[in-house]
């Protein structure tokens, strides 16, 4: 301009904000909440109806929610196997090709950096699927190896089906050839269509993976199948009442990963976080190996726990206490179940609470009633067992409902 | 069957042999393994030339205290002894008395920091509760207690000047000029550093630490060498020269031995390296370490920027302005700290100097000028050809020719070693004279890397024992011994 101040109008526009994923447009057309949330970037619905509809849909229906925003790396090579294995805490040579492993990753201290579902295609060739950005620490860890590390967060797209009649709708949808898979199950069911039976819910379910471009059709595919299996679309809301019945935690809500705590000691190690038979210190040398067994040898500060709550007001954020005085760990996690009829949470106890102190527990909850709020200590008991468990979860082949 | 021993030490360069005499000393039967035919490493006359610190106890050698003479291009070249600057003409150099007060002030400086330098690095990971925290929490109260002795003006001085940069601190107390230059280039010598970079007056203080005189060894660096080599041997260390290690045998976290070039293996509960880090590792399988651990050697700063050019000569040459026996002094071509900067220049681009810093010395009795030549950089951009050898070869002939004219027809042959060859020949860390830079981030506690400060290098059983180990560089033997100390005292040989 004249008076030399910059024209805006001249220089091309910079696309800000989230970005559509794979199927953006079919959800803005379903969606009747307009609740959208920031998944790694993705637009990603919150909720699309109500949260009530969609969490009853995954225990009683099917339901769709497009995982297309997780990070997706793929590791492939003569000697993938060896630096997985150097990498996360478990034995990934028991994982055989066409399967789909649950594992965790530590730094040098032994703390958790993130955890993720390994797939394996082959002998050579994997797919690490996790919640932060992986690339970079990937990249130094495959440094000294025969492999190569390709980011295929943008270039593959995923959808969860998860559900009850999940199996009958995709055999409705064609894909009957996943009948006699177990769960964690991989395949490739069409040519370049991977199905693994895998989920974030504990229930009966499916993952599907495609190209980017093609996960729109592959949509549009399930959603013709639509009646009269029920099923709906959902958002993260409900998708987070369902893994907290499974007992599943979730990063940077019941641990920190480790890179992203800036205070000392925000980690937490895999035995802290109760994944003790997911570490294997017989496997050979895996990072974090050596401060892990010094852990186990000088005990663990922490106990990630599953509590069943006295009452029905979830108990997110209480504080715990032992003999209702003593401050011993905090809640993580929680919700009223509706299937399990319980109010339920993950906390995290200080040890010895959570470990060998189990008695007398209490969390601290407040009440509003109309205007008036009021501090209870409800009585806590640690259970081991998550807190939805169905054998229709797990039945191979799955029965139709 | 393979042959046992409580101990292998890789590489018999001077740390390497120091580490097998501390632990042959204490009855252990220790194995050497050095993959060139001949013992000394870096520790040779065809490399170095000087000692800059004294012996280690058990290391019998000759050695003679020599001076220092920074020339200057006009004729009135410096002479230095013990922090006594004169001009070489016996006439009194005007900035004698400013020149003292600050060569005295870092000696007395760097004498605190020697405590820290000696024995193994301070740490207080093992806390307070313990005997070992308290015994490290008194060490360091020990300096912190000499500091504060220094009263309190000259408490803050040594605190101003410790992590800033040499050009700054000598300009503040003199004109630049032959005298300073000849302590800038003291600073940077064998560094990728330039008399401006951060750090330069701790490794000034560094070299300062035990007086700041050299000695030229009787009989040249290879007597070194030896003596370090008999010391070791005294003590009942085995030293097998042409046998190289193609790898560490690690199996559950626990080092059993390593395999020899020569198709053997010799077993051992405890093998301490005095390759770098990354070699090292390497010698054990990159699956052995943790991912950040193996990610610190591969960002460790090595970039080696020392020459050496050793000229045979048909006679001795004469330095004008220099008597006979001045000439034998240790010569410094360092006009200005300016000029000293400058000479760095290059380097970073890599390329090479066009008036590079030299330090020389004519070894006693032999027809031969030894020369360092500073700021050469490991990657020339045009490579290591011969016309790039030649080219530096001549630059080097003819900067010292500028001083001693008619040298260039007593020259019988050249032999020039770019940090390329040394490199090659010796395994250091591309090719540096301290297997890593000393660089504040890679000093004490953090040498080479965080998490590697205590010789201890991951796997059970695994130590490194070379240059790159704290305290460093210079031929001091001391990582070696610390190395070997913390071995005893892990009860792991």
């Amino acid at each position: 301009m004249m008076d030399g101040r910059i024209d805006t109008d001249s220089i091309a526009a910079v696309p800000t904000g989230l970005i559509p994923g794979p199927v953006q447009s079919r959800l803005e057309k379903i969606s009747t909440a307009k609740s959208w949330g920031n998944w790694a970037g993705y637009v990603s619905p919150l909720v699309l109806d109500t949260v009530e509809f969609e969490y009853f849909a995954i225990r009683n229906q099917t339901t769709l929610f497009d995982v297309s925003p997780m990070h997706k790396y793929r590791v492939t090579g003569p000697e993938a196997q060896a630096m997985l294995n150097r990498m996360v805490t478990r034995d990934i040579r028991k994982i055989k090709p066409g399967r789909v492993g649950y594992a965790l990753w530590c730094d040098e201290e032994g703390m958790v950096i993130d955890d993720g579902t390994l797939f394996r295609f082959s002998e050579t060739d994997f797919r690490l699927c996790c919640q932060e950005s992986m690339h970079g620490w990937l990249l130094d860890a495959a440094w000294g190896f025969d492999v190569t590390i390709e980011d295929e967060s943008h270039s593959i797209g995923g959808l969860s089906l998860q559900g009850p009649t999940s199996f009958s709708l995709l055999d409705a949808a064609g894909l009957s050839a996943v009948a006699d898979m177990k769960p964690f199950d991989l395949r490739e069911i069409e040519p370049g269509l991977w199905i693994s039976r895998t989920g974030f819910t504990g229930d009966l379910g499916y993952e599907l993976w495609t190209d980017w471009q093609k996960t729109g059709a592959l949509w549009d595919r399930l959603w013709e199948q639509k009646q009269p299996w029920g099923l709906r679309a959902i958002g993260s809301q409900a998708l987070d009442m369902v893994r907290i019945e499974a007992g599943f935690m979730a990063a940077k809500v019941d641990f920190q990963p480790v890179l992203r705590a800036s205070r000392l000691g925000r980690g937490r190690s895999p035995l802290e976080l109760g994944f003790d038979r997911l570490v294997d210190f017989t496997k050979g040398h895996f990072n974090g190996r050596r401060a892990l067994l010094k852990q186990k040898e000088s005990g663990l500060r922490h106990h990630l726990v599953k509590l069943e709550i006295g009452g029905f007001k979830p108990a997110d954020g209480s504080l715990i206490y032992h003999r209702k005085k003593r401050e011993v760990g905090h809640v993580t996690s929680a919700i009223w179940s509706p299937t399990a009829k319980r109010n339920i949470a993950l906390a995290e106890l200080k040890a010895p609470y959570g470990g060998e102190k189990i008695n007398d527990l209490w969390a601290e909850v407040y009440v509003n009633e109309e205007g008036i709020w009021d501090k209870r200590l409800v009585p806590v008991t640690v259970v081991t067992d998550p807190f939805f468990k169905n054998d229709r979860a797990r039945a191979t082949p799955p029965r139709p409902f | 069957m393979s042959e046992k021993f409580d101990a292998i030490v890789i590489g018999a360069g001077h740390n390497g042999l120091s580490a097998a005499a501390s632990l042959a000393a204490r009855g252990k039967s220790v194995c050497v393994l050095e993959r060139a035919d001949h013992i000394g490493g870096m520790a040779s006359d065809r490399m170095a030339h000087l000692l800059y610190n004294p012996l280690p106890r058990g290391v019998q050698a000759q050695t003679r205290k020599i001076d220092t003479v920074s020339m200057s291009p006009d004729g009135k070249h410096v002479v230095l002894r013990d922090g006594i600057a004169s001009y070489a003409s016996g006439e009194a150099h005007p900035d004698a008395t400013d020149f003292k007060t600050l060569h005295d002030r870092l000696v007395t400086y760097a004498a605190l920091l020697n405590s820290l330098a000696e024995s193994a690095p301070p740490g207080l990971d093992q806390g307070l509760t313990s005997l070992a925290g308290l015994r490290e929490m008194s060490r360091l109260a020990k300096l912190g207690i000499g500091v504060k002795r220094l009263g309190t003006p000259e408490m803050r001085e040594f605190l101003r000047i410790l992590l800033t940069n040499v050009y700054d601190l000598l300009l503040d107390e003199m004109p630049d000029g032959p005298l300073p230059g000849a302590l800038a280039s003291d600073a940077v010598r064998g560094a990728f550093a330039g008399p401006r970079s951060p750090g330069t007056v701790l490794t000034l203080m560094y070299r300062l630490r035990n007086g700041g005189s050299v000695s030229l060894p009787a009989g040249g660096m290879g007597t070194i060498a030896n003596a370090y080599a008999d010391a070791a041997r005294k003590a009942g260390a085995d030293i097998r020269c042409g046998v190289g290690v193609t790898g560490v045998i690690v199996e559950d976290d626990v080092v059993l031995g390593v395999t020899t070039s020569d198709g053997g293996q010799l077993l051992a509960p405890a093998v301490l390296s005095s390759a770098g880090p990354m070699q090292t590792m390497q010698m054990a399988g990159i699956p052995s370490f943790d991912i950040e651990a193996v990610r610190r050697a591969r960002n460790l700063r090595a970039k080696g920027t020392t020459s050496k050019l050793n000229i045979a000569l048909k006679g001795r040459p004469e330095f004008t302005g220099l008597t006979k026996e001045q000439a034998k002094s240790r010569l410094l071509i360092a006009p200005s700290v300016a000029e000293v900067e400058r000479a760095f220049n290059p380097a970073k681009y890599g390329e090479l100097p066009s008036a590079p810093s030299l330090e020389m010395v004519m070894p006693d009795g032999q027809d031969r000028l030894s020369v360092i030549v500073s700021h050469v950089p490991l990657d020339l951009k045009s490579g290591w050809t011969e016309k790039a050898r030649g080219t530096l070869t001549e630059t080097v002939i003819a900067a010292i020719e500028a001083y001693a004219p008619g040298l260039r027809d007593q020259i019988a042959s050249t032999d020039l070693l770019t940090p390329a060859d040394i490199a090659q020949l010796t395994g250091a860390p591309g090719g540096h004279w301290h297997h890593a830079e000393m660089g504040l981030d890679q000093m004490l506690t953090t040498r080479p890397t965080v998490g590697m400060a205590r010789y201890r290098f991951g796997v059970r059983g695994l130590y490194l024992c070379g240059a790159s180990a704290h305290p460093g560089g210079d031929v001091t033997g001391m990582p070696g011994r610390n190395s070997a100390a913390q071995v005893l005292l892990d009860g792991v040989a």
